[in-house]
């Protein structure tokens, strides 16, 4: 499978609108997970045929299912830099999913620049969904966590 | 070479540093604003990080921004474009720290010659000829009006620290000299934070010339010749060319040599523009330099055969000006740039909003710099610039003729453009003559309302 079949299977992902899709072709196996409001960026491709370096996978890990809610916000990142769940690498996350969150409780850090900035959550709520794994790099606007309001 | 290299930049400028780096086969990272998501830079980069919402300040000039858009992809090296934050200095020296190649001038350089005063005296002790004036900064009125009394009126009284027309103010006698002063300072005080006005001599309709420079790492500077950037409106260019029909072989010569002693001086690198103003005599006065690579720098590629962008690219990456220009620089034929731009050709509001219909001129000599595409929004948020429309023929009125063609084939539909008014400035028998200043337009009927009439369409 190549890239070009590759990107043409996410553009049948993002037009018809379906939540999954895997394909499997021989060997190779691509699964799209769709996940609005992030689109799909890269897509990492276990086949050995492509030479170019995996970029960053936006597929989430943790996560529970998001039902279509306006009670649903999203926590989006404010700056560019690189997620972090925890205050450092042996401590506990900062929140996991199920925990009641109020304004101002540090959900997470994103690094930028060596500074780390603790992202606050401005609702309250329990969190429904973790959308991006420790290290990530995140961009302005990425969405974080999902947030069933109060 | 690099290893990536992330484009601090939007529109066509960031689509000309991705085909020079595709060129170069070096990788790619776009950055954009929420406004510019489904623009073409973000399209044909290899990766693209959103950095912020549509507003300048809080994306394109949003330092931290940018530099964590490097980090996390891990580019090794920033292009900054033009505008936004290309002349810097304090980004220039973020990236410094931050481990990441800034592709331009050091940031002590670019902070030198954004003092207006510096970057005149070192280009006097080059050599280099500079308007009659102040000395250093203005210490009182009477100072002023001495110096004045000297080199004769009018006088222009301009902010050390500042341009864009902000700390200016033209002197015509001295009965209005410290009253003028006192405006030029408060108003510089405003703007740059720094209250300092220098004299100099004030040339009345002035024809604009720059000469485009590239340094290397290693000492060796290279001129590729001059542009004029007469043809302007509220000093925003809107035509060049290059060569231009003022300058002669030998003033070019002279010049040329001079700027390569003072930026050697200054230990100058990588691209850029020394602007000077040209009297009714012939004479050519130093005025500032840019430092950074310039709207206007197809004209310069056009007549030169060098690619400047590439050029940027490979002399901060360590290379040679021997590597990048093959033997000596040669001036061939003539070269006309139209800077296309969103807006109404005669009240010139600005025109934002989706292009509906577009056919790019292309032929002989003809070359389209443009970020535009069928469908595609011009944003409100940024600069209005469509596209840049440059030709290129054996002689000046070739390039005109080519330009004329390709104007008249140049279908923008969905917006308004500046095309109409680029069509009479060519037809304009002073500009056909090359008899043209900084105040061509205001000179000329081109934006009267009985000249404005036949075009309404």
């Amino acid at each position: 499978m190549n890239l070009e079949e590759i990107k043409e299977l996410i553009q049948l992902v993002i037009d018809t609108g379906i939540a999954e899709l895997e394909v499997t072709r021989g060997e190779d196996t691509v699964r799209i997970r769709r996940n609005s409001p992030v689109a799909a960026q890269e897509i990492v491709v276990p086949a050995p045929t492509v030479a170019a370096q995996p970029a960053p996978v936006a597929t989430p890990t943790e996560e529970a299912p998001e039902p279509e809610d306006e009670n649903v916000q999203y926590v989006k990142s404010p700056i560019v830099g690189t997620f972090y769940e925890a205050p450092s690498p042996d401590a506990a996350p900062f929140v996991r999913v199920g925990d009641h969150v109020t304004p101002g409780q540090v959900l997470c850090i994103i690094e930028s620049m060596k500074l780390m900035n603790e992202i606050e959550a401005e609702i309250s709520g329990t969190i429904v969904g973790k959308l991006v794994e420790n290290g990530r790099p995140i961009e302005y606007g990425e969405a974080l966590f999902s947030i069933n309001t109060d | 070479m690099f290893r990536k290299v992330l484009i601090a930049n939007r529109g066509e400028i960031a689509l000309r540093v991705i085909c020079a780096c595709k060129e170069l086969g070096i990788p790619t990272v776009a950055v954009y604003s929420e406004a510019d998501r489904d623009s073409l830079h973000v399209r044909f980069a290899d990766e693209a990080i959103c950095i912020g919402p549509a507003k300048s300040n809080l994306s394109y000039l949003d330092v931290p921004a940018v530099i964590s858009a490097a980090e996390i992809t891990n580019a090794d090296a920033i292009h900054p474009g033009y505008g936004f934050l290309s002349e810097n200095a304090e980004f220039a020296e973020v990236c410094e720290t931050s481990g990441v190649t800034f592709i331009g001038p050091p940031s002590a350089v670019t902070r030198l010659m954004g003092f207006k005063q510096h970057a005149r005296e070192s280009m006097e002790q080059a050599g280099v000829p500079i308007l009659p004036g102040s000395k250093g900064i203005l210490k009182s009125a009477d100072e002023a009006l001495g110096i004045a009394g000297d080199i004769g009126y009018p006088v222009l009284f301009k902010a050390a620290a500042g341009g864009g027309g902000r700390g200016m103010r033209v002197v015509r006698e001295a009965s209005e000299l410290p009253g003028l002063l006192r405006q030029a300072q408060a108003e510089a005080a405003a703007s740059f934070s720094c209250a300092d006005i220098y004299l100099e001599k004030f040339v009345v309709a002035p024809r604009h010339i720059e000469f485009q420079v590239l340094a290397d790492k290693h000492g060796n500077v290279e001129v590729l010749g001059e542009r004029e950037c007469s043809i302007q409106r509220r000093h925003q260019k809107l035509i060049e060319e290059s060569p231009s029909p003022a300058v002669t072989p030998a003033l070019r010569r002279s010049i040329s040599a001079r700027l390569v002693r003072a930026l050697n001086a200054v230990g100058y690198t990588n691209a850029g523009t020394v602007e000077f103003v040209m009297d009714d005599k012939g004479d050519l006065y130093f005025i500032e330099v840019n430092a950074r690579i310039q709207v206007e720098h197809p004209v310069t590629e056009f007549v030169s055969g060098v690619d400047l962008v590439k050029g940027q690219i490979m002399v901060a990456a360590g290379a040679r000006i021997a590597e990048v220009i093959r033997g000596p620089v040669e001036l061939k034929g003539h070269a006309l740039e139209c800077r296309i731009n969103a807006e109404h050709p005669e009240t010139f509001r600005p025109s934002p909003g989706r292009i509906t219909g577009l056919n790019i001129p292309g032929g002989i000599g003809v070359r389209v710099d443009t970020a535009a595409y069928q469908d595609g929004m011009i944003p409100p948020y940024y600069d209005s610039l469509v596209a840049k429309l440059i030709t290129h023929g054996r002689d000046r009125a070739e390039s005109i003729a080519r330009m004329n063609r390709a104007l008249e084939m140049f279908v923008i539909e969905g917006i308004r453009t500046s095309i109409p008014l680029h069509r009479r400035i060519l037809a304009h028998p002073k500009f056909l003559a090359g008899d043209i200043n900084t105040h061509f337009l205001e000179q000329t009927d081109i934006l009267t309302p009985a000249a404005t009439e036949e075009d309404a369409g």
